[in-house]
Protein backbone atom coordinates (compact mmCIF):
# COMPACT_ATOMS: atom_id res chain seq x y z
CA UNK A 1 0.00 0.00 0.00
CA UNK A 2 2.96 2.08 0.69
CA UNK A 3 4.13 1.99 -3.04
CA UNK A 4 0.71 2.46 -4.24
CA UNK A 5 0.38 6.11 -1.99
CA UNK A 6 4.06 6.92 -3.63
CA UNK A 7 2.71 6.91 -6.80
CA UNK A 8 0.51 9.44 -6.23
CA UNK A 9 2.97 11.96 -6.00
CA UNK A 10 5.61 10.38 -7.79
CA UNK A 11 6.24 13.34 -10.34
CA UNK A 12 7.10 11.06 -13.12
CA UNK A 13 6.55 12.72 -16.32
CA UNK A 14 2.86 12.66 -18.67
CA UNK A 15 4.34 10.21 -21.04
CA UNK A 16 3.90 7.59 -18.91
CA UNK A 17 1.04 8.69 -16.85
CA UNK A 18 -1.27 5.77 -18.49
CA UNK A 19 1.47 3.07 -17.53
CA UNK A 20 1.86 4.17 -14.06
CA UNK A 21 -2.35 4.68 -13.86
CA UNK A 22 -2.87 1.04 -14.61
CA UNK A 23 0.03 -0.33 -12.35
CA UNK A 24 -1.24 1.87 -9.60
CA UNK A 25 -4.96 -0.10 -10.95
CA UNK A 26 -3.10 -3.37 -10.85
CA UNK A 27 -1.91 -2.89 -7.63
CA UNK A 28 -5.18 -1.44 -5.97
CA UNK A 29 -7.13 -4.82 -7.42
CA UNK A 30 -4.17 -7.14 -6.40
CA UNK A 31 -4.46 -5.15 -2.50
CA UNK A 32 -8.65 -6.24 -2.35
CA UNK A 33 -8.72 -8.67 -0.07
CA UNK A 34 -6.25 -6.78 2.11
CA UNK A 35 -8.68 -3.43 1.76
CA UNK A 36 -11.97 -5.70 2.25
CA UNK A 37 -10.51 -7.64 5.50
CA UNK A 38 -9.61 -4.37 6.93
CA UNK A 39 -13.09 -2.28 5.67
CA UNK A 40 -14.92 -5.43 7.77
CA UNK A 41 -12.92 -4.88 10.73
CA UNK A 42 -14.02 -0.70 10.54
CA UNK A 43 -17.42 -2.04 10.51
CA UNK A 44 -17.11 -4.24 12.81
CA UNK A 45 -15.83 -1.84 14.89
CA UNK A 46 -18.58 0.96 13.86
CA UNK A 47 -20.97 -1.27 14.76
CA UNK A 48 -19.47 -2.22 18.09
CA UNK A 49 -19.09 1.77 18.66
CA UNK A 50 -22.78 2.77 18.06
CA UNK A 51 -23.64 -0.32 20.54
CA UNK A 52 -21.51 0.82 23.29
CA UNK A 53 -19.93 -2.50 23.46
CA UNK A 54 -17.05 -3.70 21.43
CA UNK A 55 -17.58 -7.41 20.72
CA UNK A 56 -14.23 -9.03 21.02
CA UNK A 57 -15.14 -12.59 19.64
CA UNK A 58 -16.42 -10.46 16.27
CA UNK A 59 -13.44 -8.26 16.14
CA UNK A 60 -10.74 -11.04 16.93
CA UNK A 61 -12.46 -13.02 13.63
CA UNK A 62 -11.89 -9.66 11.39
CA UNK A 63 -8.75 -9.21 12.67
CA UNK A 64 -7.70 -12.61 12.32
CA UNK A 65 -9.04 -12.37 8.35
CA UNK A 66 -7.00 -9.00 8.22
CA UNK A 67 -3.93 -11.14 8.91
CA UNK A 68 -4.80 -13.78 6.78
CA UNK A 69 -5.37 -11.08 3.79
CA UNK A 70 -1.97 -9.46 4.66
CA UNK A 71 -0.71 -12.81 4.00
CA UNK A 72 -1.22 -12.73 0.43
CA UNK A 73 -0.52 -9.10 -0.89
CA UNK A 74 3.04 -9.57 -1.38
CA UNK A 75 2.24 -12.57 -4.43
CA UNK A 76 -0.56 -10.67 -5.51
CA UNK A 77 1.67 -7.94 -6.40
CA UNK A 78 4.95 -9.38 -7.63
CA UNK A 79 3.64 -8.71 -11.44
CA UNK A 80 2.88 -5.23 -10.66
CA UNK A 81 5.94 -4.54 -8.75
CA UNK A 82 8.31 -5.85 -11.57
CA UNK A 83 5.98 -3.19 -14.47
CA UNK A 84 6.49 -0.71 -11.66
CA UNK A 85 10.30 -0.67 -12.03
CA UNK A 86 10.24 -1.35 -15.67
CA UNK A 87 8.46 1.74 -16.60
CA UNK A 88 10.56 4.13 -13.97
CA UNK A 89 14.00 5.65 -14.49
CA UNK A 90 16.66 5.14 -11.87
CA UNK A 91 15.78 8.64 -10.53
CA UNK A 92 12.30 7.93 -10.46
CA UNK A 93 13.07 4.59 -8.86
CA UNK A 94 14.86 6.06 -5.91
CA UNK A 95 12.19 8.66 -5.48
CA UNK A 96 9.86 6.16 -5.13
CA UNK A 97 12.03 4.78 -2.17
CA UNK A 98 12.33 7.64 -0.99
CA UNK A 99 8.60 7.75 -0.49
CA UNK A 100 7.82 4.77 0.49
CA UNK A 101 10.37 4.51 3.67
CA UNK A 102 8.63 7.99 4.29
CA UNK A 103 5.37 7.36 3.89
CA UNK A 104 6.40 4.08 6.37
CA UNK A 105 7.79 6.50 8.89
CA UNK A 106 4.96 8.62 9.23
CA UNK A 107 2.98 4.93 9.81
CA UNK A 108 5.53 4.44 12.57
CA UNK A 109 4.65 7.57 14.19
CA UNK A 110 1.22 7.62 14.04
CA UNK A 111 0.49 3.67 14.67
CA UNK A 112 3.21 2.38 16.86
CA UNK A 113 5.73 5.78 18.20
CA UNK A 114 2.69 7.65 19.57
CA UNK A 115 1.71 7.55 23.15
CA UNK A 116 -1.59 6.11 22.75
CA UNK A 117 -2.63 7.82 25.47
CA UNK A 118 -0.85 11.27 24.40
CA UNK A 119 -3.65 14.35 24.28
CA UNK A 120 -1.02 16.34 22.57
CA UNK A 121 -2.22 18.41 19.30
CA UNK A 122 -2.18 15.87 16.51
CA UNK A 123 -2.78 12.61 18.94
CA UNK A 124 -5.17 10.55 18.30
CA UNK A 125 -7.14 11.47 21.54
CA UNK A 126 -6.99 15.25 20.58
CA UNK A 127 -8.34 14.72 17.14
CA UNK A 128 -11.07 12.36 18.84
CA UNK A 129 -11.76 15.33 21.73
CA UNK A 130 -11.83 17.70 18.79
CA UNK A 131 -14.07 15.48 16.54
CA UNK A 132 -16.79 14.53 19.60
CA UNK A 133 -16.55 17.50 21.01
CA UNK A 134 -15.25 15.46 24.67
CA UNK A 135 -15.06 16.64 27.97
CA UNK A 136 -11.50 17.84 29.43
CA UNK A 137 -12.96 15.22 32.09
CA UNK A 138 -13.78 12.54 29.15
CA UNK A 139 -10.53 12.66 27.60
CA UNK A 140 -8.61 12.66 30.96
CA UNK A 141 -10.54 9.38 31.80
CA UNK A 142 -10.04 7.87 27.87
CA UNK A 143 -5.75 9.07 28.21
CA UNK A 144 -5.96 7.00 31.91
CA UNK A 145 -7.41 4.19 30.45
CA UNK A 146 -5.05 3.71 27.40
CA UNK A 147 -2.27 4.46 29.62
CA UNK A 148 -3.42 1.19 31.95
CA UNK A 149 -2.24 -1.58 30.55
CA UNK A 150 -0.66 0.22 26.97
CA UNK A 151 1.23 -2.59 24.92
CA UNK A 152 5.11 -1.81 24.76
CA UNK A 153 6.31 -0.49 21.48
CA UNK A 154 6.24 -2.88 18.87
CA UNK A 155 9.76 -3.83 17.43
CA UNK A 156 9.84 -2.96 13.76
CA UNK A 157 12.60 -4.64 12.84
CA UNK A 158 10.83 -6.70 10.42
CA UNK A 159 9.00 -3.47 8.87
CA UNK A 160 12.87 -2.14 8.78
CA UNK A 161 14.63 -5.17 7.20
CA UNK A 162 12.29 -5.22 4.28
CA UNK A 163 12.32 -1.73 3.46
CA UNK A 164 16.28 -1.35 3.28
CA UNK A 165 15.88 -4.68 1.13
CA UNK A 166 13.25 -3.11 -1.46
CA UNK A 167 15.48 0.23 -1.67
CA UNK A 168 18.16 -2.04 -2.11
CA UNK A 169 16.42 -4.18 -4.79
CA UNK A 170 14.31 -1.34 -6.07
CA UNK A 171 17.10 0.88 -6.91
CA UNK A 172 20.00 -1.79 -8.71
CA UNK A 173 19.80 -2.48 -12.02
CA UNK A 174 17.65 -5.72 -12.29
CA UNK A 175 14.68 -6.07 -10.04
CA UNK A 176 12.55 -9.37 -9.42
CA UNK A 177 9.94 -8.53 -6.62
CA UNK A 178 9.74 -12.53 -6.17
CA UNK A 179 13.17 -12.11 -4.40
CA UNK A 180 11.64 -9.90 -1.70
CA UNK A 181 11.64 -12.73 1.20
CA UNK A 182 11.30 -9.99 3.53
CA UNK A 183 8.02 -8.69 2.51
CA UNK A 184 5.38 -11.13 3.77
CA UNK A 185 7.08 -10.42 7.12
CA UNK A 186 6.48 -6.20 7.22
CA UNK A 187 2.83 -7.44 5.71
CA UNK A 188 2.43 -9.02 9.07
CA UNK A 189 3.57 -6.45 11.44
CA UNK A 190 1.51 -3.38 9.50
CA UNK A 191 -1.56 -5.73 9.54
CA UNK A 192 -0.55 -7.00 13.40
CA UNK A 193 0.65 -4.15 15.29
CA UNK A 194 -2.07 -1.22 13.11
CA UNK A 195 -5.25 -3.43 13.78
CA UNK A 196 -4.02 -4.15 17.16
CA UNK A 197 -3.54 -0.13 18.10
CA UNK A 198 -6.73 0.41 16.12
CA UNK A 199 -9.03 -2.04 18.34
CA UNK A 200 -7.86 -1.33 21.57
CA UNK A 201 -8.46 2.22 20.73
CA UNK A 202 -11.94 2.12 20.35
CA UNK A 203 -12.47 -1.04 22.43
CA UNK A 204 -11.31 1.44 25.50
CA UNK A 205 -13.23 4.76 24.10
CA UNK A 206 -16.32 3.53 23.69
CA UNK A 207 -17.31 2.76 26.85
CA UNK A 208 -16.38 6.27 28.12
CA UNK A 209 -18.68 8.28 25.48
CA UNK A 210 -22.25 9.69 25.38
CA UNK A 211 -24.80 7.76 23.20
CA UNK A 212 -24.68 10.73 21.23
CA UNK A 213 -20.83 11.03 20.89
CA UNK A 214 -20.81 7.24 20.27
CA UNK A 215 -23.59 7.66 16.85
CA UNK A 216 -21.06 10.31 15.96
CA UNK A 217 -18.39 7.87 16.45
CA UNK A 218 -19.63 4.94 14.57
CA UNK A 219 -20.50 7.49 11.43
CA UNK A 220 -17.11 8.52 11.21
CA UNK A 221 -15.81 5.02 10.94
CA UNK A 222 -18.24 4.41 7.98
CA UNK A 223 -17.19 7.16 6.93
CA UNK A 224 -13.32 6.09 6.20
CA UNK A 225 -15.20 2.25 4.82
CA UNK A 226 -15.10 4.40 1.62
CA UNK A 227 -11.47 5.74 1.84
CA UNK A 228 -9.40 4.58 -1.36
CA UNK A 229 -6.50 3.74 0.57
CA UNK A 230 -8.32 2.25 3.97
CA UNK A 231 -6.15 -0.62 4.77
CA UNK A 232 -3.54 -1.81 7.66
CA UNK A 233 -1.40 0.30 6.18
CA UNK A 234 -3.07 3.86 6.04
CA UNK A 235 -1.66 6.24 8.52
CA UNK A 236 -4.07 7.22 10.76
CA UNK A 237 -6.97 4.46 12.02
CA UNK A 238 -8.78 6.41 14.10
CA UNK A 239 -9.97 9.96 13.68
CA UNK B 1 26.88 25.90 -7.97
CA UNK B 2 26.86 26.20 -4.28
CA UNK B 3 25.90 22.88 -2.49
CA UNK B 4 25.65 22.09 1.18
CA UNK B 5 25.85 18.07 1.41
CA UNK B 6 24.60 16.99 4.52
CA UNK B 7 23.72 13.49 6.54
CA UNK B 8 20.00 13.05 7.39
CA UNK B 9 18.33 10.35 9.55
CA UNK B 10 15.20 10.61 7.17
CA UNK B 11 13.44 7.57 8.70
CA UNK B 12 13.25 9.96 12.24
CA UNK B 13 10.97 12.85 12.94
CA UNK B 14 13.96 14.78 13.82
CA UNK B 15 16.89 15.31 11.57
CA UNK B 16 20.46 15.06 12.67
CA UNK B 17 22.68 16.53 10.23
CA UNK B 18 26.28 16.80 9.47
CA UNK B 19 27.25 19.61 7.29
CA UNK B 20 30.27 17.77 5.02
CA UNK B 21 31.65 20.66 2.20
CA UNK B 22 29.96 23.91 2.99
CA UNK B 23 32.21 26.03 5.11
CA UNK B 24 29.36 27.32 8.08
CA UNK B 25 26.47 25.05 8.02
CA UNK B 26 23.92 26.90 10.19
CA UNK B 27 20.84 25.43 11.98
CA UNK B 28 18.94 26.71 9.09
CA UNK B 29 20.81 24.60 6.88
CA UNK B 30 19.67 21.47 8.93
CA UNK B 31 15.87 22.03 8.56
CA UNK B 32 15.85 18.80 5.97
CA UNK B 33 11.89 17.52 4.65
CA UNK B 34 10.75 15.56 6.96
CA UNK B 35 8.99 11.90 6.30
CA UNK B 36 5.54 13.60 5.84
CA UNK B 37 6.53 16.23 3.57
CA UNK B 38 8.54 13.50 1.46
CA UNK B 39 5.72 11.51 1.75
CA UNK B 40 3.36 13.74 -0.02
CA UNK B 41 5.24 16.49 -1.88
CA UNK B 42 5.67 15.48 -5.77
CA UNK B 43 9.57 16.30 -6.83
CA UNK B 44 10.92 17.98 -9.81
CA UNK B 45 14.02 15.91 -11.49
CA UNK B 46 16.67 17.56 -11.79
CA UNK B 47 20.70 16.68 -12.12
CA UNK B 48 19.64 12.54 -12.00
CA UNK B 49 17.60 13.00 -8.84
CA UNK B 50 14.32 14.03 -7.50
CA UNK B 51 13.95 18.00 -5.84
CA UNK B 52 11.75 18.90 -3.38
CA UNK B 53 10.81 22.70 -2.55
CA UNK B 54 10.81 22.62 1.57
CA UNK B 55 11.97 25.79 3.35
CA UNK B 56 12.50 28.18 0.38
CA UNK B 57 14.78 25.43 -0.87
CA UNK B 58 15.11 22.60 -3.27
CA UNK B 59 16.44 19.30 -1.17
CA UNK B 60 17.86 16.40 -2.91
CA UNK B 61 19.23 13.02 -2.17
CA UNK B 62 22.08 12.53 -3.55
CA UNK B 63 24.13 9.36 -5.33
CA UNK B 64 25.68 8.31 -1.35
CA UNK B 65 22.28 8.35 0.00
CA UNK B 66 23.06 11.47 1.73
CA UNK B 67 20.47 14.56 1.79
CA UNK B 68 21.53 18.02 0.62
CA UNK B 69 20.04 20.86 -0.71
CA UNK B 70 21.16 24.05 -3.47
CA UNK B 71 22.27 27.28 -1.34
CA UNK B 72 21.34 29.22 -4.68
CA UNK B 73 18.37 28.13 -6.84
CA UNK B 74 19.21 26.62 -10.27
CA UNK B 75 17.85 28.43 -13.50
CA UNK B 76 15.81 24.97 -14.32
CA UNK B 77 14.51 24.57 -10.85
CA UNK B 78 13.11 27.86 -10.30
CA UNK B 79 11.61 28.22 -13.68
CA UNK B 80 9.66 25.00 -12.88
CA UNK B 81 8.69 26.33 -9.41
CA UNK B 82 7.05 29.65 -11.30
CA UNK B 83 5.97 27.77 -14.16
CA UNK B 84 3.70 25.10 -11.88
CA UNK B 85 2.71 25.05 -8.19
CA UNK B 86 4.45 23.16 -6.02
CA UNK B 87 1.83 19.99 -5.62
CA UNK B 88 1.11 18.74 -2.49
CA UNK B 89 -1.25 15.58 -1.20
CA UNK B 90 -2.42 14.81 1.85
CA UNK B 91 -3.42 11.81 4.06
CA UNK B 92 -7.03 11.29 4.43
CA UNK B 93 -9.97 13.26 5.78
CA UNK B 94 -9.72 13.57 9.87
CA UNK B 95 -5.59 12.97 10.13
CA UNK B 96 -3.82 15.57 11.56
CA UNK B 97 0.05 14.52 10.85
CA UNK B 98 0.87 17.19 8.01
CA UNK B 99 1.41 20.97 8.95
CA UNK B 100 4.76 21.36 7.69
CA UNK B 101 5.79 22.16 4.60
CA UNK B 102 5.64 25.56 2.78
CA UNK B 103 5.41 26.27 -0.50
Amino acid sequence: MFIHMAIDTLGAPPEKKAQLDKIQSDLFAALAPARDAHRALLSTLADGVAAGNVDKTKVDAAVAKVQTASAGVHAATIDALNALYKALSPEERAALMDKVKAHAAVWKKVNADEDPASKDKGSHLAKLTETLGLTSDQADKISAALKQGAPPKPDSAALDSHLTALETAFTSPTFDAKTLATANAANGYIAKNGTARMVRFYETVTPLLTPDQRTKLADHLRKRLNDRHATASTPATTP
Amino acid sequence: MNRTHVTFLSMGIVAAALAVLAPAASAQDADFPPPEVIATLTPTYFEGHAAYWYHDHWHYRDARGAWGFYHDEPAFLRDRRAARPVDRHFYTTGHSVFHGGRR
